[in-house]
């Protein structure tokens, strides 16, 4: 029940009306003038002050003021005689519940603290209403709080560069991440620089491109481009960017940034240890190579010894024809690893590749002759005079042309009539040689070996750079090299060169 | 009866070179130009001793070497590698094939890297057959 403050300086009064309230079991509280009235509500808190208007002293208008200051809940009714309405309007001015005339009827009091009771109901409803929301807000700012400095903190601790603008590209999150890469500090770029001060135009386009599509889905697969960092420096990235949309309306855009930097750094220097591992390589085939002729060397050396000690001339002639034939393999190693090895650009001039193809056969025949290989020449008169590099063509098809009759001479089969075709052609700008063998052919296994350093199935014969050295040339001629082959059938290489007309 | 020493290799300069020292010293020198026809003369001759080589077209001596020392008859045979690769790569070789399966073997009675003195490769013999 509530608990009421009673202020009346007539003493019978205050008597009887707590005596009645009390039987209507309210707490009742009393005063005999204002300023102990004051007094009593500072110290008791009454939920309702009952004052008379007329007091000695302070009067009831003026009570109500200052409880009204102490307290502006507290309910004040004020007790008027007659004749005192003014007053008692004047009272509600002052934010006075209520009145009620002198002398008091039990009900005219009944019904105003009936009122007075009820707006202290609604009041203590509203406030809890009100303490409870601000509770409520206090803790939603919270938690707002606490989400909006884990995803600061998300973004600030990623190691990808993120920034993100505004609906007006606006730059509005620029991470450390980015401060990495575009070397801007993040001061110097909030709400400073626009997106397409910072972006290249690539991404940029890409963007705009978006917000032209409307694309809400708005997802960008990652792309590498190369953004410029504050020094100038030119950066490769990995980018991924979307527009954000809220609603069907454009908030502003995210785009994230990969450093590609150490990537790159790396690939470099996996190519540079592989190329170092190809040399390595080369070296230990070049030097098997070498260890092979030198024993041909020494081999020649014992034999011209033989010879002179015992005066034998047949040892002296195969030891000589064998040192002979170890100074041309080392020439045509020095010759293949120098043209191999070597940059070189086609050197064009006016030739008639029939002549070349000719002149082949000729150094050839000999050769051939002695190993029963028939030399067939298949020239296509037509060619004419062309433009191309004759020394380099001449090489490539010295080459096939040995690798051909070798292969015949390395049958097995000696029922067949070996032969060796070279055959040329020419298809508006290009000029084709076909070098066919009916010899030992390749097996698939060969094949794939067939364009690696060192690798030759003649044994000591070959330097294992011949057909590496032709395809370089080739190659260098902006032309082709095609094979065939069938074990046992014959093998057939073809060479295409572009020229040009003389 | 002088002993009978088969040479197998590809690069008739090598074969030359060998078959010079061999009658040299006297051993009967008999001359196979790759993997596939040494086992046939390994067969045929039965060799005292058997030079070979490691890198050959048709059966490389890697093989050949590995073919010879899983074979019962053949195993007793002594064998000098006599090659322009190196002693630890052929053991290599030979090693990583045991790994995938293959039999335990022996490593060759000597092994000689190319180019080798003409007197070496006689010391060597002599070390092997007498």
């Amino acid at each position: 029940m509530s608990k009421i403050l009673l202020i009346d300086d007539e003493e019978d009064n205050v008597r009887v009306l707590a005596m009645s309230l009390r039987s209507d079991d309210y707490e009742v509280v009393t005063a005999y003038n204002g300023e102990e009235g004051l007094e009593v509500f500072q110290k008791e808190s009454p939920d309702i002050v009952l004052t008379d208007i007329k007091m000695p002293g302070m009067d009831g208008i003026e009570v109500l003021g200052k409880i009204k200051a102490l307290d502006p809940d507290a309910e004040v009714i004020i007790i008027t005689g007659h004749g005192d309405i003014d007053n008692a309007i004047e009272s509600l001015k002052y934010g006075a519940s209520d009145f009620i005339n002198k002398p008091i009827r039990d009900e005219a009091l009944s019904v105003a603290l009936g009122r007075a009771e009820d707006k202290l109901e609604i009041k203590r409803k509203l406030k809890e209403y009100t303490d409870n929301l601000e509770s409520r807000v206090k803790a939603a700012t919270a938690e707002l709080r606490r989400q909006s400095s884990f995803l600061t903190k998300l973004i600030r601790s990623s190691n990808d560069g993120i920034v993100a603008t505004d609906k007006d590209l606006n730059i509005v999150v620029f991470n450390p991440g980015a401060e990495r890469i575009f070397g801007h500090a993040r001061s110097d770029v909030i709400g400073k620089i626009k997106m397409d001060d910072l972006y290249p135009s690539e991404i940029e386009d890409i963007l705009e491109n978006e917000k032209a599509r409307q694309n809400i889905a708005g997802e960008i697969p990652w792309k590498e481009t190369m953004i410029t960092a504050k020094d100038g420096t030119r950066i490769p990235v990995r980018f991924a960017g979307t527009l954000l949309y809220e609603e069907k309306q454009m908030m502003g855009s995210v785009a994230f940034f990969q450093d590609l930097r150490e990537i790159k750094r790396l690939e470099k220097e996996l190519l540079l240890s592989e190329r170092l591992a190809a040399v390595g390589q080369t070296v230990a085939g070049l030097a098997h190579c070498i260890k092979n002729i030198l024993h041909g060397f020494k081999g020649g050396m014992y034999l011209v010894d033989i010879g002179i000690k015992k005066d034998n001339s047949n040892k002296l002639r195969d030891g000589w024809k064998m040192i002979k034939r170890n100074i041309t393999r080392t020439s045509d190693l020095a010759m293949d690893l120098l043209s191999y090895s070597k940059e070189r650009e086609a050197e064009y001039e006016e030739c008639d590749p029939n002549d070349i193809a000719d002149e082949i056969c000729e150094l050839l025949k000999d050769t051939a002759q002695e190993n029963n290989v028939e030399i067939i020449k298949d020239f296509n008169p037509s060619i004419g005079e062309v433009s191309m590099d004759a020394r380099a063509t001449y090489r490539a098809l010295l080459n096939l042309m040995s690798n051909a009759i070798d292969a015949c001479v390395f049958d097995a089969d000696t029922d067949k009539n070996w032969q060796v075709s070279l055959k040329t052609a020419r298809e508006n700008s290009i000029v084709k040689f076909e070098i066919a063998d009916n010899g030992m052919g390749m097996s698939d296994e060969v094949k794939e070996k067939l364009f690696t350093s060192f690798f030759s199935t003649k044994g000591h014969r070959g330097t294992g750079l011949g057909l590496l050295v032709t395809r370089k040339l080739v190659e260098e001629h902006k032309g082709k090299i095609e094979v065939t082959s069938q074990v046992g059938k014959g093998t057939a290489f073809t060479i295409q060169l572009p020229v040009s007309e003389t | 009866m002088s002993k009978k020493v088969l040479v197998v290799d590809d690069d008739p300069d090598v074969r030359l070179f060998s078959v010079n020292v061999l009658e040299e010293n006297g051993y009967t020198p008999i001359e196979a130009t790759d993997g596939e026809e040494g086992m046939k003369f390994v067969k045929k001759e039965k060799p005292d001793l058997i030079l070979l080589d490691v890198l050959m077209p048709k059966e490389s001596g890697v093989r050949l070497y590995r073919n010879l020392k899983t074979d019962a008859a053949l195993k007793k045979i002594p064998v000098i590698m006599l090659s322009g690769i190196a002693r630890k790569s052929f053991l290599r070789s030979q090693k990583v094939l045991t790994q995938f399966g293959g039999a335990e073997i022996p490593e060759p009675d000597a092994y000689l890297e190319k180019p080798v003195e003409p007197e070496e490769l006689a010391k060597t013999i002599k070390k092997v057959i007498g």
